[in-house]
């Protein structure tokens, strides 16, 4: 690794100041970054670390009015929560399932959601699009935990925040603050597709510092389901989240998202506009799961997460109403 | 001569390994603990390219870097590089962050030069060449080939066929110590290492090679090591370069390779895949076998396996093609060619039960070898492990297995191993007047509880308990003792250390019953006292005091009897599949295992479990990632290079298979075998669940999903 500045500031606005500034990288849980600093993909000249700002951590509200999570706040904190775990089980699922308990207890939420890609081209150096002689790497390559969405693009890594994925689905919001003020967007609009090199994959510029992010109040069904190799530490092939507002026993109105199939956590609309409308039952969720594919253009060695998202859009649809029936 | 006694006390009970509680506590210092003042740290650089030519190297750069006390070429102005990974340079600073500095401020000119990193590429017509000639050689040249009875006429024979394309990727031995060691010189031509080997004397003989000095002036120490599976033999270019960066700098360098360099360049389990065609008479008795396989060893070789496998097949054809890449060499990895060959012969096997209509666990029995000295063993075992695993209540036809998402199967395999010793191992045995017992050997524990073992002999011969014996080990200075590999290390080590230690008892017998005034011959050793007669007349600290002054010291050698060779072994698998996600869960997998006479129950079910985890490991998860475009490894880390954490670790149900005449053969090492039909048992219990063959190892949600859609696509389910 290169020689870094380091600072280690007590303030918000002590950290956008030093954030400010060409190549700076903010160090939460450090889970992500150190890794790529080791192995050259990241190499900073000032790394600021945020553990010692007090006010960006902990978690506030309730399911009534909705909460407030510092983007300091550990993941383990939000696995044991308890309003979290009864009002927003789409995101304690997905929580629950991120890395091991170590990494959950460094790794804070910002973190998650703002960690770079795992492409192994990327991460061999090879830059965020991996293009070699105007060609890219990954369609020609192997690209078995590549994107299904959106491969008509350059952009064909996925995006690595499983939290992100029930985050949106629920409707949440994140506030950054930068030298220019604070600013809120909903959580998706944390993430771009880069059209070069040169691009970043998200939207938070240099200078800028997600602080925290808001969860609507708890209405309807929410659930996640995701589909991994392992038990122990693995990363999710896919990941799906829905958020029912429910009309009886028909759904009026629903988010669903997807992880692991495209740059971007992938807001299915065709699923969304399948399942709303109607109960949530093994048929009307198993088409939901088979429209959610709908445009999906699989990559040469990952037609097979084209049923992984089938399943994962179905199961997280029944789990919201109660119905594990792979369980039996 | 002694023999192993009729009635022990320890010999065959479960007894903690004497370093146990060391290693769980993180005492023991493992090579790459060791820290000697002063050390210096030692980075290597290798090549970034699968294929290069050195143009130039320059290492000034880096030499006038802060911290840095020594570099060295190893390769020079035109040396081919055939490989990521392949040795280039080496430095050792007083940090490692300025090591790893400086390593990146040498200059390296590359001829990059056209590769082939995937037997795919390799053998396309017009790859470019690994070696000068072809990237493939096969055995079909003369003297070569292996065939047996007349194949083709057999296979037209038979009743029933199946032609099945099987493949297991290159896997990594993934050591959790990675390779390398410490180096201290201790005068000019005087040096120790801390070396993470499996075999210290052949270490330190490649060192005085190496660095031309005498082998008597080298020792290698390795108290403890952090896994070799057949990858740590071996100095190697790292390791002879620590002692020429120490000698360089003045001052001890410690130089362990990065998780990456493991995978790349310390070895790896060559690929296997094939086209096997088995036929059979319609009441399923093998005829015949023809086989065309190929693997990759990288660039070194070494992907010839066994086939047939365990079975009795009457006629035979097998041509195997071995495929040069350019990728890190192949190293022996727990039991060489085996798993392969168990994971193609016995898919074939359960393919062709199937068709058959025949119960494969029958199968399999109607086809062992008649007459042959294993076949009752196989018998035995396969009975035992059928019973433990439910095979005949719980086990249904293939594909019958319930109409719901997630399918159960089971599945087996059969497997064999020779696991004999060498002759001409030596243990000294001394029994010092304090009452301290000290064995001497230059064998190395690379896991598997040898220290344990050793302890366990001399306090069963001296009547003692195994904690009151120090077993030293792991030093190159002691006497002649056995590498660990190919499961030999305990039927070598295990019958010189019972004839030194019935030496050095018989020795103390002698000089102690004049002062007790009895004969040698009447003197017992049992529960820590001195009998003479049947009655007990003094503790063991008090009989050595009798010693007076001098110690005794006895050399033990091997002899006939004690030990012997031929293993066989069966193992069952209990799986889910979930066939909307492929995801595969081992429930359960039951291992049953010959090896002999059992020293230590507890060390060698350790082996037994040990074996199946990293057969789970091969059957589920590992697999070596090439780029063809870039030629480079796309998961040389433990992210992408799936292992199974402890909650992927089903139920192990371990037997030893240990009757009477069993135990009567002697010492048999277990190292290896258990490890060998584990990946075969999982897909063969896949296989049965989701009523498809898997052809592709590992048993991935992507492999099972291609499956099931490939069988989809064709109507079959």
């Amino acid at each position: 690794m290169n020689a870094f500045d380091f600072a280690a500031p007590t303030s918000v606005e002590d950290a956008v100041k030093l954030l400010d500034g060409q190549n700076t990288a903010a160090l939460a849980g450090g889970t992500d970054l150190l890794g790529r600093i080791k192995d050259q993909v990241t190499s900073p000249q000032r790394v600021v670390y945020l553990k010692d700002i007090k006010a960006s951590s902990g978690i506030s509200g309730d399911a009534g009015s909705g909460l407030t999570i510092g983007a300091g706040t550990l993941l383990a904190a939000i696995v044991e929560h308890k309003a979290i775990r009864e009002a927003y089980p789409a995101l304690w699922q997905s929580t629950t399932e991120v890395g091991t308990p170590q990494i959950r207890n460094m790794a804070t939420l910002g973190g998650n959601l703002l960690q770079r890609p795992r492409c192994w081209y990327f991460r061999a150096g090879n830059g965020l699009l991996a293009m070699k002689d105007g060609k890219s790497l990954v369609r020609g390559g192997d690209n078995r935990y590549h994107a299904i969405f959106m491969t008509d693009g350059d952009a064909l890594y996925v995006n690595p925040s499983s939290l992100a994925v029930p985050l949106i689905a629920l409707g949440a919001t994140a506030t950054i603050k930068g030298p220019k003020g604070e600013r809120t967007v909903p959580v998706e609009d944390l993430y771009q597709v880069p059209r070069t090199d040169k691009d970043s994959e998200l939207s938070v510029a240099s200078g800028e510092l997600l602080t925290k992010v808001m969860i609507p109040p708890a209405r309807g069904k929410n659930a996640s389901y995701e589909v991994r190799q392992k038990q122990a530490h693995d990363w999710p092939f896919v990941l799906a989240s829905v958020n029912l507002t429910m009309d009886g026993d028909k759904v009026s109105a629903s988010r669903i998202v997807i992880y692991g199939v495209a740059p971007v956590p992938w807001r299915s609309n065709a699923a969304e506009k399948s399942i709303t409308g109607k109960p949530v039952t093994m048929e009307t969720a198993a088409v939901a799961g088979e429209d959610a594919t709908e445009g999906a253009m699989p990559l040469s060695m990952n037609a097979y997460k084209v049923s992984l998202t089938k399943t994962a859009v179905k199961r997280a649809l029944l789990a919201a109403v109660g119905n594990r029936y792979w369980e039996v | 001569m002694a023999n192993w006694p009729a009635s022990p006390n320890l010999i065959g009970k479960s007894i903690p390994r004497l370093d146990g509680l060391l290693k769980a506590s993180g005492k023991a210092k493992y090579p790459s603990d060791v820290r000697p003042e002063g050390t210096l740290f030692g980075v290597m650089l290798y090549s970034p390219y699968a294929h290069a030519r050195v143009k130039s190297i320059d290492l000034s750069p880096a030499e006038t870097m802060p911290g840095v006390k020594a570099a060295i070429a190893i390769a020079k102005a035109g040396t081919p590089l055939r490989y990521q990974g392949d040795d280039i340079a080496a430095v050792a600073a007083e940090t490692e962050e300025q090591a790893r500095d400086a390593i990146r401020a040498i200059k390296v000119e590359y001829e990059v030069l056209p590769h082939v990193v995937t037997e795919h590429q390799a053998m396309a017509e017009g790859a470019p060449e690994v070696f000068k000639g072809s990237n493939i050689r096969n055995n079909s040249r003369k003297g070569r080939s292996q065939t047996k009875g007349n194949p083709e006429e057999a296979m037209s024979k038979a009743d029933v066929t199946i032609e099945g394309t099987y493949s297991l990727p290159v896997i990594t031995h993934v050591c959790l110590e990675p390779h390398g060691l410490t180096a201290k010189w201790e005068g000019p031509d005087k040096l120790t290492v801390w070396a993470s080997t499996q075999a210290v004397q052949v270490v330190a003989g490649e060192l005085a090679d190496a660095l031309d000095i005498p082998v008597a002036n080298v020792t290698v120490l390795t108290d403890y090591m952090g896994g070799g599976f057949g990858s740590k033999f071996s100095a190697d270019v790292w390791g002879r370069t620590a002692a020429e960066l120490a000698q360089k700098a003045g001052k001890p360098v410690k130089l362990f390779l990065d998780r990456a360099q493991e995978h790349l360049a310390a070895g790896n389990r060559p690929s296997a895949a094939g086209k096997i065609k088995l036929g059979a008479t319609r009441d399923g008795k093998l005829v015949a076998l023809i086989a065309t396989t190929h693997g990759t060893g990288g660039a070194r070789g070494g992907s010839l396996f066994p086939l047939p496998y365990v079975y009795d097949v009457a006629a035979s054809a097998r041509t195997h093609n071995e495929v040069f890449v350019n990728c890190g060499g192949a190293r022996a990895m727990r039991a060489p060619g085996h798993p392969q060959a168990c994971a193609l012969m016995e898919a074939a096997m359960d393919d062709l039960a199937d068709k058959l209509g025949i119960d494969p666990l029958e199968f399999r029995l109607k086809n062992l070898a008649p007459g042959d000295f294993h076949t009752p063993i196989y018998e035995g075992e396969v009975r035992q492990g059928a019973e433990l695993i439910g095979w005949r209540e719980k086990r249904k036809p293939r594909g019958q297995n319930g109409g719901g998402p997630v399918r159960h199967g089971l599945g087996m395999a059969l497997h064999q191993w020779g696991g004999g010793g060498t002759q001409d191992k030596k243990v000294s045995c001394t029994i010092n007047p304090d009452g301290s017992v000290e064995l001497k050997a230059a064998t190395q524990d690379i896991g598997t509880g040898a220290r344990t073992i050793l302890a366990v002999i001399a306090a069963e011969v001296l009547g003692l308990r195994p904690t009151d014996i120090i077993s030293n080990i792991g030093n190159s200075s002691f006497p002649p003792g056995q590498p660990s590999g190919g499961s030999t290390t305990s039927p070598s080590m295990a019958p010189p250390c019972l004839d030194a230690v019935t030496r050095a008892r018989d020795a103390m017998f002698k000089k102690v019953a004049p002062t007790v005034q009895a004969a040698a011959e009447d003197l017992e050793l049992r529960n820590g006292q001195l009998y003479v007669e049947g009655e007990p007349i003094m503790g063991w600290k008090e009989a050595c005091r009798k010693l007076g002054m001098a110690s005794i010291s006895e050399t033990g050698s091997a002899a006939d009897g004690l030990a012997s060779v031929g293993v066989g072994g069966c193992q069952f698998a209990e799986v889910t599949v979930d066939i909307e996600t492929g995801v595969v869960r081992v429930k359960k997998i039951v291992a049953i295992q010959d090896s002999g006479l059992i020293i230590d129950r507890l060390t060698w079910e350790s082996q037994v479990y040990g074996g199946v985890i990293m057969g789970l490991n091969y059957g589920l998860f590992e697999e070596r990632i090439m780029d063809p475009e870039t030629g480079v490894m796309l998961n040389p880390d433990l992210e992408f290079y799936k292992l199974a954490g402890a909650s992927d670790i089903p139920e192990i149900v371990v037997r030893a298979y240990d009757p009477p005449d069993q135990k009567a053969r002697g010492v048999i090492g277990v190292g290896e075998p258990p490890t060998i039909s584990t990946a075969a048992a999982i897909a063969n219990a896949v296989t049965n669940a989701i009523g498809v063959r898997v052809p592709e190892w590992p048993m991935t949600p992507r492999n099972v999903l291609n499956a099931l859609a490939t069988a989809s696509k064709e109507g079959k389910a």
